[in-house]
């Protein structure tokens, strides 16, 4: 899901970066005082989960945990998903550092997306209407990031189809076991910390 | 009362961290290869061949990847596609600096440098030996007349040439595994100091933040 440095053209490449400046200010500006250390905390799941390679499917994939951060954060999913990003590029050196922009929105603007979409389903009374909108959000943020990176690489590859179909296909594995991973996540954070959801 | 919400906030703050770090332990510690998203090429010399590799982070092997070949002016010389176990050779142009650059799919890219002095002194030798092993005993005789004419000395230092390069040769054969390997282990693996200390940077991170935030509150 990282885009590695030199594929992309600077068009592709200033526009991520205007999008991600923009959408990060609006979430840092957006952040309560009280909210920070969630944020922090998210930020440094995403920094990790990307560690965790998933064995299945065509292509070498790995969790991206956008959804779970989507859902809990809403905007404030930018400044986390861009802090995880940068370390991940300074100390293990995937995407890159002029990428950053790009990979941010590719893999932010989905969470935020799912935010919107899930945020009412996860404090439903109903538990299995949370399971399955915290499933959902897992789910429809890696699939929304496959297409926004296949859309970013049309410059770049040759059809868009053939390489969404790629990246859609390769990721299908992981949007399964993120959207478990979110539903379970959701479920033990309603029982244990029922504020952090609200509702 | 705010005060108390606050360290409780803390404390879980502090909990999930730590399980965290322990998630991370565990997988690391489990010895399934916790690596990700970044493709790696690598390449090492073998006379005038150069041979590459290709993998992912997760040491799954680039099949069908393009790999291109471009010298330090930055035309292209050649390209092709790596194979099932991701490798990919071809005869070196001559001594030069080269650039391989991967391209993998999905926004993967990769590029592996070798400088010109990587290549052996002997090639041109190697290659003027080569192509003149079939007539290696007109060679000899030749040479046992020529040092008829000239003297010991000239007989004594053409055999040192030819020594030299059987000596690299068989050399080549068995620093072949050594140059892999090396060449392999320059690639960046990540390491767990680099995990926990990227957890560190966001912790730093978040107090910076709560450091101004609190001031302005205070002020404000």
């Amino acid at each position: 899901m990282h885009i590695s440095e030199g594929v992309l053209s600077a068009p592709v490449l200033i526009t991520g970066a205007a999008l991600t400046a923009t959408a990060v200010g609006f979430g840092l500006k957006k952040m309560d005082y009280d909210r920070i250390p969630q944020v922090a905390i998210l930020s440094s799941v995403f920094f990790v989960a990307s560690l965790i390679h998933i064995p299945i499917g065509p292509a070498s994939t790995h969790l991206i945990m956008n959804g779970l951060t989507g859902l809990l954060l809403g905007l404030s999913a930018f400044p986390a998903i861009l802090v995880g990003l940068i370390l991940q590029a300074i100390l293990f050196q995937f995407g890159g550092i002029t990428t950053l922009g790009i990979n941010t929105f590719n893999m932010a603007f989905p969470a935020l997306i799912c935010f919107y979409l899930f945020r009412n389903g996860i404090r439903h009374k109903n538990p299995v209407v949370i399971s399955v909108c915290a499933f959902g959000s897992g789910f429809t943020a890696v699939f929304l990031s496959s297409i926004f990176v296949a859309a970013s690489l049309i410059f770049s590859e040759e059809s868009f189809i053939n390489i969404a179909k790629l990246v859609v296909i390769a990721h299908l594995p992981v949007m399964i076991i993120e959207g478990i991973f979110t539903a379970s996540c959701i479920g033990f954070l309603k029982k244990v910390r029922p504020e952090i959801i609200g509702g | 009362m705010k005060g108390e919400k606050q360290s409780n906030r803390l404390l879980v703050f502090c909990k999930i961290s730590l399980n965290l770090i322990f998630v991370f332990l565990i997988i690391h510690i489990s010895g399934s290869k916790a690596s990700a998203h970044k493709v790696n090429i690598f390449a090492y010399i073998e006379g005038d061949t150069v041979f590459t590799e290709s993998y992912f982070n997760d040491g799954r092997k680039c099949i069908d990847s393009k790999v291109e070949v471009f010298d330090n002016t930055g035309d292209k010389l050649l390209e092709g596609l790596t194979n099932k176990d991701g490798e990919f050779s071809f005869k070196s142009p001559g001594k030069i600096d080269l650039r391989l650059v991967l391209t993998a799919g999905m926004g993967h890219k990769a590029q592996y440098e070798i400088k010109a002095d990587e290549f052996s002194d002997s090639e041109e030798e190697d290659k003027e030996h080569t192509s003149l092993q079939p007539l290696e005993e007109d060679r000899i005789d030749k040479r046992q007349k020529e040092g008829k004419q000239t003297g010991h000395n000239e007989t004594l230092t053409v055999d040192m040439k030819q020594m030299q390069s059987m000596i690299e040769a068989s050399l080549d054969k068995k620093l072949k595994p050594l140059l892999k390997l090396i060449a392999k282990s320059q690639q960046n693996r990540v390491s767990f100091s680099e995990v926990v200390g990227g957890i560190g940077y966001i912790l730093g991170i978040m107090g910076i933040i709560l450091y101004f935030k609190a001031k302005k509150d205070k002020n404000g």
